[in-house]
């Protein structure tokens, strides 16, 4: 039998869940295939990531019915650990699932709990090294390497002990551009050279849409399997040449920049409308340096931002861009050179607000509404309620539920309008799209906006491309702790081969969005 | 689907590990336990280190049943690897004149997941911390054991019912045990530390003069120090128990953790399922707006 | 601080183990001092840099106080100079005992204990060094939220102690969800299970166990025979003695000085 994977009449609802996460889903994946999973948060993908290795039901308890085989077992009989040597399992947070200090005592974990013997552990292990290209991490500690790092440990870890089928879940979603090409690189290896399954759930599609060889469309419990450009087509989901090719009618829709530019041809160089002048002045750094513990961070920034801009910084991982945000936050000393609003140095709140990394840092209060009470009784500001605050976000039909009960894209955004509830005038926002699905993104992009057409100033840190071309008035480049690139979009995105958009890819400097390209194809 | 349980759960072994919680405590109150049990030996010099073995191998005879007991599952080691990070962190910032934040973690996840898994938290916890702060010694047999009574107590204080009854509970028991905690690992070495002296431990004396010495040194040296330990943990259960039970709460449920008065901690973390054993559902039963069912049941 | 060549931490446990055992059996102000000084020899040939060297000094410091404290117990009762020097001396050996441990603090990897675990407590010992790992992570998270809140305008205080300490602890039990569902898929709890790399007893392990051990049976011995000079009179007070022996045995403790150093890795 050549199926890796067999799914047959599958529905399965939480414990106290209302619906069903998944419905009557039945479908095969042949040994072999590069699968991936996609569709709107809660919509199934990651339930059914589980279903394959067996922590649903066993781990999540629930109501189940219909069969899975997974590598010919049958996930009923066998739990998870009986499922570990056919099944590997990588979650989307991998620093989290690491249970051991050294790279290669992690990678030798599963096979100790499958008492492998230790000759041929140490074979395994370097296998593994190699395969994933991580040999130089072997006596590294887990907490000190870089994200893209991590989620290949894990990946190796979670193959040492021979599993044929690995599902991952997002594994990208944390990644910078670089990181997230090294892992889908090692997927490609191993898919192309070793001959594995892999199935993978991704919001991020401008890099892996083309490289896949099935799509399993989710919506809302049910799953399409099928051509990759067909279900992108249908769930009008996908990178930004596939929603170009929506807006324009190309059937199938093009995954990549090739595709695109295939059909679409070449086109002239946008003429870009006039940048919008600036506001007054909000923000002024002159000669900022600063350092992150004894490393130097930042080296000499020269920067101001004002009224009506929206900012986006971008860089590389440990460019300097978190603590950048943190000066102008005022909660990061500088070590030498200012940071002035309006000629006196930042009140930490008050001039700007600072949204983390990690927007569950915010999170305390029972429900949304009370989230965002609190930041307005602490500013002592009684004019306007918590919920109008969260419908400027989209998400005033939350307002009673509790926070830790949402999606990743929704505590994003409670979390956004906890902290604009202060009504800083510049508001800061550190990689907001991390694990951001794409309606989640699209309320915070109108969030922002309205913020800026009201007088506000934003600046937030990001590597998402598309993110930046759709809504940023200015992108500034970080390299090293210095500024290397500030100005228009379209020039700065334009100008670089890491960070370009997709439309830039495809139709040259000055096309950023599909909707602009469409509009120039029509 | 059979569950199998945290601690294996039959009366047997509930009345084995009783049994071996009242030695564990007899090691503890030795100076009152032990003329009981002897002659008398004035030169309790030489006796000092072997007393000293005798009261470890109990405590360790404690410790070696309840942590190997195995069949934990990786829910119950994540729980107890991520408590136990917070008490280590919690550690560091150091005691101050006995009062240590470490304790609201024991008492709190006692509390939310029962008797057995807040024993465990206890002892794994004050061991990971005495390895990270480097305080390691012979005392740590007798903190992991008195840390872990905390956390069982805790366990057996009343869990359902009004917020108001629950936290008030937990609050006074946070004060007794904060005096009772300091009295015992007073106690235990009390004779070690005061041979001589006119506070000190003799074998002869009778138990109303050794209890006399025994509460002047207390008075001397612990008592301030487990005052603050007791106000301490009366005031963060106050302050934090309601929200931190209640995220403890939310967690158990989202894993599936179903906790027993019974000093046993189920959940599907490690069902056994034969082949061809398992009930599968009705379909209309998992599409349709019943509640629930667990699998296999 | 994960040195892992080092010696296999049961010649440490039995070195401190025995080492305590000698300190226990005498009150004789000069041993106690060879075994302080020798301790001190140890500490600083074998210690691992990190914050559990930092423990050697912090151990000091603590015996000195219980010296002091315990000196101070004498005004509760009578006081001649013979109880007073008795008081001194009992101090004296609690703190070569906490000496003793603040040496084996420092040279111990916490890591290398846990791993240290027979089977039956794989699971605890798996918790402790979960523990071990999470920890600063938890830290971190704390300082995170903790600035976070500034920003929002809540101030770090004792009423505001819930908003610091619920994001911690909701965190935490998020990873421990993930933590044990990737436990769970690497086949916890599956069978019997094997060791990667083992701890090995090397020639240098067990030396400086059985040195440790003769060295605790010759002072047991000395205490059981009450000879050896172990516990000097104080009343009336009389100049200690020592036998040589005795202090050659003590040197016995000093070789785990010479074993090879730990291999020091990123």
């Amino acid at each position: 039998m050549t199926e890796a994977l067999r799914v047959d009449a599958v529905s399965f609802r939480y414990p106290d869940a209302a619906r069903p996460a998944l419905i009557d889903v039945t479908l095969d994946i042949e040994e072999g295939t590069f699968a991936l999973a996609i569709g709107p948060t809660g919509a199934g993908k990651s339930t059914f990531l589980r279903v394959a290795n067996g922590l649903v039901p066993h781990f999540t308890g629930g109501a189940f019915t219909g069969r899975v085989f997974a590598a010919g077992r049958d996930t009923l009989a066998y739990p998870p650990r009986a499922l570990a040597d056919a099944v590997a399992f990588v979650p989307q947070d991998p620093g989290a699932s690491f249970v051991l200090d050294r790279v290669e005592e992690e990678l030798a974990y599963g096979m100790e709990n499958l008492g492998v013997d230790p000759a041929h552990m140490r074979r395994r292990v370097e296998e593994m090294l190699d395969l994933l290209d991580i040999e130089p991490l072997r006596t590294r500690s887990v907490r000190s390497i870089s994200g893209g790092e991590r989620q290949r440990v894990a990946i190796a870890a979670a193959l040492a002990a021979g599993p044929r089928i690995l599902v991952l879940d997002e594994p990208t979603s944390q990644l910078d551009p670089q990181g997230a090409e090294h892992v889908f690189a090692a997927l490609q290896r191993l898919v192309h050279d070793q001959g594995m399954t892999v199935i993978l759930a991704e919001h991020r599609l401008e890099r892996v849409a083309g490289q896949v060889d099935l799509a399993l469309g989710f919506d809302e419990g049910r799953v399409t399997a099928g051509d990759p450009a067909a279900v992108i087509r249908r769930l009008a989901l996908g990178p930004p040449v596939a929603r170009l090719g929506r807006l324009v009618g190309w059937d199938p829709v093009p995954l990549t920049v090739r595709d695109a530019r295939r059909l679409a041809g070449s086109l002239p160089e946008r003429l870009r409308p006039a940048s919008p002048v600036p506001g007054d002045t909000r923000v002024e750094l002159r000669r900022l340096s600063a350092r992150h513990g004894d490393a130097p961070a930042l080296h000499d920034i020269d920067l101001t931002a004002g009224e009506g801009e929206i900012v986006a910084v971008m860089g590389r991982n440990g460019a300097g861009k978190t603590t950048l945000l943190r000066s102008i936050a005022g909660v990061h000393a500088p070590e030498s050179g200012s940071v002035r609003f309006g000629g006196h140095a930042p009140r930490p709140g008050i001039d700007a607000a600072l949204c983390p990394q990690e927007p569950e840092s915010v999170l305390f209060a029972d429900t949304v509404a009370a989230e965002v009470a609190v930041t307005l009784k602490a500013r002592g500001i009684d004019d306007v309620r918590p919920e109008t605050l969260l419908a400027e976000l989209g998400i005033a039909e939350l307002a009673g539920r509790h926070p830790r009960d949402l999606s990743a894209g929704q505590r994003l955004l409670v979390a956004t309008a906890a902290i604009a509830a202060g009504r800083a005038p510049v508001l800061l926002l550190d990689e907001p799209t991390r694990g951001l699905d794409p309606e989640a993104k699209e309320r915070l992009a109108r969030f922002l906006r309205s913020h800026a057409d009201g007088g506000g100033t934003a600046l937030f840190a990001t590597h998402d491309v598309e993110l930046a071309a759709a809504v940023a008035t200015r992108v500034v480049m970080l390299a090293g702790g210095e500024v290397i690139a500030d100005g228009d979009p379209a020039a700065v995105l334009g100008d670089s081969h890491v960070f370009a958009p997709q439309m830039t890819r495809a139709f040259g400097p000055g096309w950023l969005t599909p909707e602009q390209v469409a509009e120039a194809l029509a | 689907m059979r569950v199998r349980t945290l601690t294996g759960g039959s009366r047997l072994r509930a009345g084995a590990l009783l049994v071996l919680n009242v030695v564990g405590l007899m090691a503890f109150l030795w100076p009152f336990a032990l003329p009981a049990f002897t002659g008398g030996n004035e030169n309790h010099h030489a006796d000092g280190p072997v007393v000293l073995l005798v009261l470890l191998v109990c405590l360790g005879t404690l410790l070696f049943v309840e942590l190997g007991r195995g069949g934990m599952g990786p829910k119950a080691v994540a729980l107890l690897g991520v408590l136990g990070a917070a008490m280590v962190a919690l550690r560091l910032p150091g005691f101050v004149a006995g009062f240590s934040a470490m304790f609201i973690i024991v008492l709190v996840a006692g509390n939310a997941f029962g008797p057995s898994f807040g024993f465990l938290l206890g002892a794994v916890g004050t061991f990971a911390s005495g390895l990270f702060i480097g305080g390691l010694g012979p005392w740590l047999p007798f903190q992991m054991v008195a840390v872990g009574w905390v956390g069982m107590g805790a366990g057996l204080l009343p869990r359902s019912g009004s917020w108001g009854v629950r936290i008030w509970a937990l609050a006074a028991y946070g004060v007794i045990a904060g005096y009772l905690f300091g009295a015992l690992m007073n106690l235990w070495s009390w004779p070690f530390l005061t041979a001589g002296t006119a506070v000190s431990w003799s074998p002869d004396a009778t138990a109303a003069e050794n209890l006399r010495h025994y509460l002047t040194f207390y008075a001397a040296t612990s008592f301030v120090w487990d005052t603050f330990r007791a106000v301490g943990n009366c005031v963060l259960v106050l302050a934090l128990g309601r929200p931190l039970l209640g995220a403890l709460d939310r967690a158990a449920r989202r894993m599936r953790l179903e906790v027993g008065d019974d000093m046993n901690m189920t959940g599907p973390a490690m069902p056994v399922v034969r082949e061809g054993a398992v009930d599968v559902e009705d379909p209309a039963a998992v599409l349709g707006g019943t509640r629930g069912v667990p699998v296999g049941r | 601080m994960t040195g892992r060549s080092g010696m296999h931490p049961g010649a440490w446990i039995a070195w401190a183990t025995c080492a305590g055992m000698v300190t226990f059996t005498t009150t004789n102000p000069f041993y106690l001092a060879l075994v302080v000084a020798v301790s001190f020899f140890v500490y600083a040939a074998q210690r691992i840099p990190g914050p559990t060297a930092r423990s050697f000094r912090v151990f000091a410091i603590a015996g000195l106080i219980t010296m002091v404290v315990r000196t101070a117990l004498v005004f509760l009762g009578t006081i001649d100079a013979g109880n007073v020097a008795f008081a001194a001396l009992e101090g004296a050996r609690l703190a070569t005992l906490l000496i003793v441990f603040g040496t084996f603090n420092a040279v111990t990897d916490p890591f290398g204990v846990v791993r240290l675990a027979p089977r039956r407590f794989h699971e605890p010992a798996l918790a402790a060094a979960l523990a071990l790992s999470i920890a600063p992570r938890t830290v971190a998270t704390a300082g995170r939220v903790r600035e976070a809140q500034t920003l929002r305008g809540i101030p770090t205080s004792w009423r505001t102690l819930p908003a610091l300490a619920v994001p911690v602890l909701e965190t935490g039990m998020e990873e421990a969800v993930t933590l044990a569902e990737s436990m769970d898929a690497r086949g916890h709890g599956r069978g019997r299970r094997t060791r990667y790399r083992p701890a090995r007893w090397t020639p240098a392990a067990i030396l400086v166990s059985a040195a440790s051990l003769v060295a605790a049976g010759v002072f047991v011995t000395a205490a059981w025979t009450q000879r050896g000079d172990l516990h000097p009179s104080t009343s009336p007070i009389a100049w200690p003695e020592v036998q040589p022996a005795l202090l050659a045995v003590i040197g016995l403790l000093a070789i785990p000085a010479f074993a090879p150093r730990p291999r020091e890795d990123a």
